[in-house]
């Protein structure tokens, strides 16, 4: 278990010219990200713009084609295992195992991440509560609604406190309580010093919570910057005119 | 660690399971119907083979033919219960999770199979605990009941390893389990043919399954066949370890 506030002059997390196809079409490319501790950045895109594609790259589930990913300064593509110890990730969907209930989830990938004993009992237990699950902790997971695997799979991807957070549309399924429980969360987690990196269709998601924006096009990277809380309709120009046309204004005058 | 993490989330999922306990329960009712059996014409026929100077014994009888009920019904149980080990998890998009907590395939494939071998080894155990409930009432012969609990063990886990394998190349568990049960039923017949026209040598009967443990079964244990029983264990958990590296590097 790292902890979030570990000094590090690297940021956590470096994309250098990324690439990967899927099904016979490049998915990402030639993307290149930074992302400082405690920061929060919000990747936004249409449907197949290749946001989950990165996310999943980021998260070690899948290997890039070509580029390079630095992790707290290491090169992650050569030492996997940095994922287990340094990333937390809520994939989209929030896949389970049916069969196990809550807790036994949160015992299981705690094990994964590789915490054992007292250690592991303190986490679950302070994760249950934080994320309200204490009802939910005995039933199988198998049974649960979206909106409560999300929470498990939030739940999940906190238990060993990591340095990065990877969300893939971590909103989906909520209720408009649960979303600003999120919301509140997210911000907890950047105050701590934590890494986070979410998807998202909603534009009023990144910016409630998020410090900078990249926007996904066909799997390149069309605007990247800050966000301020109150320029939601410059955001939105933005966004629809990179969904319609591919490109900002500005980038097609260029 | 890692490979011990993904064992004992595999064994609790197995131990949850209901295919699991309905296999567990049904086989051994079988078993424990066959064992009876078993005994009851071992009894009916002890007075006649009192008359033999080296007639069969308990284990030749009971025992060992015990041990070879479970053999066939292994045929069918071991590729139901691996069917779903890793296809059961490309299926329900868990897979990633293991990955992205950086756990290598290698330690997905082992930690996976030691948990159905687990299972396996248990199911062994409580039918071997039948005949061996008489232990204080009859002769046993150890060194042929051990040797054959030793090749069923061995046969168990091959058969473990190629269903592990399986289910890491299909995509659906009910593919696994087929493709499974056929490559499980074509390594204990492939000689058949050879049998029948009376060859007993060569590389078609060295590829069976059935030409290992026999030998085994019969109390003669070899390296030979120990072996070969290894060697297709490791040739299957390196094939599946190959087949779910280039899964993640595929997406």
């Amino acid at each position: 278990m790292t902890s979030p506030t570990d000094v590090s002059p690297a940021p956590i997390l470096q994309l250098d010219q990324l690439n990967r196809r899927r099904a016979g079409r490049p998915a990402v490319q030639n993307l290149s990200l930074t992302l400082q501790r405690g920061q929060v950045l919000g990747l936004l895109g249409v449907n197949g713009a290749g946001k989950s594609t990165t996310l999943s790259m980021i998260a070690g589930a899948l290997r890039p084609d070509s580029g390079s990913i630095q992790l707290n300064g290491a090169d992650f593509l050569e030492q996997p295992e940095l994922a287990r110890r340094l990333i937390g990730w809520l994939p989209e969907r929030a896949p389970v195992w049916a069969e196990l209930t809550v807790s036994e989830h949160l015992d299981a990938h705690g094990r994964l991440r590789g915490l054992s004993g007292t250690a592991l009992r303190h986490a679950r237990t302070a994760i249950i509560e934080r994320l309200e699950l204490q009802p939910l902790a005995r039933r199988l997971a198998g049974v649960l609604s979206q909106g409560q695997r999300q929470r498990l799979g939030l739940a999940c991807a906190l238990l060993h406190q990591p340095a990065l957070l990877v969300l893939d549309e971590p909103a989906n399924a909520l209720d408009p309580v649960q979303v600003a429980a999120l919301r509140t969360l997210i911000r907890e987690q950047a105050a701590s010093g934590t890494a986070v990196i979410l998807s998202t269709h909603l534009l009023t998601e990144v910016t409630a919570v998020c410090d900078s924006v990249a926007i996904l096009h066909e799997g390149s990277l069309r605007h990247e910057g800050p966000v301020h809380s109150d320029d939601h309709a410059a955001l939105e120009r933005t966004f629809f005119e990179i969904a319609m046309h591919g490109n900002t204004p500005s980038a097609r005058a260029a | 660690m890692n490979t011990l993490a993904v064992t004992r989330l595999e064994w609790r999922r197995l131990l949850v399971r209901p295919l699991a306990w309905v296999l567990a329960a049904l086989t051994l009712a079988w078993l424990a119907w066959n064992f009876t059996l078993l005994l009851g014409g071992f009894l009916a026929g002890q007075i006649q083979r009192g008359a033999l100077p080296d007639g069969p014994g308990f284990t030749d009888l009971v025992g060992v033919p015990l041990l070879g009920q479970l053999a066939q019904l292994a045929f069918l149980v071991v590729p139901l219960l691996t069917m779903s080990v890793i296809a059961g998890e490309r299926r329900d998009g868990t897979l990633p999770i293991l990955f992205a907590a950086g756990v290598p395939a290698s330690s997905i494939v082992l930690g996976k199979y030691l948990a159905v071998l687990g299972w396996l080894l248990l199911w062994l155990a409580l039918t071997l605990a039948m005949p061996l409930s008489l232990a204080h009432a009859t002769n046993f012969d150890w060194g042929k009941l051990s040797a054959a609990t030793l090749g069923l063990a061995l046969m168990l886990a091959t058969l473990a390893a190629v269903g592990v394998a399986c289910s890491t190349f299909a995509s659906h568990p009910a593919i696994a389990a087929a493709v499974a049960l056929v490559i499980a039923l074509a390594l204990w017949s492939v000689n058949l043919g050879a049998q029948m026209a009376g060859v007993n040598g060569g590389a078609i009967n060295w590829l069976a399954m059935s030409s290992h443990l026999q030998p085994l079964l019969r109390g003669l244990v070899s390296t030979a066949d120990v072996s070969w029983f290894i060697l297709l264990i490791l040739l299957a958990l390196a094939l599946a370890t190959r087949r779910l590296t280039a899964d993640k590097e595929r997406g």
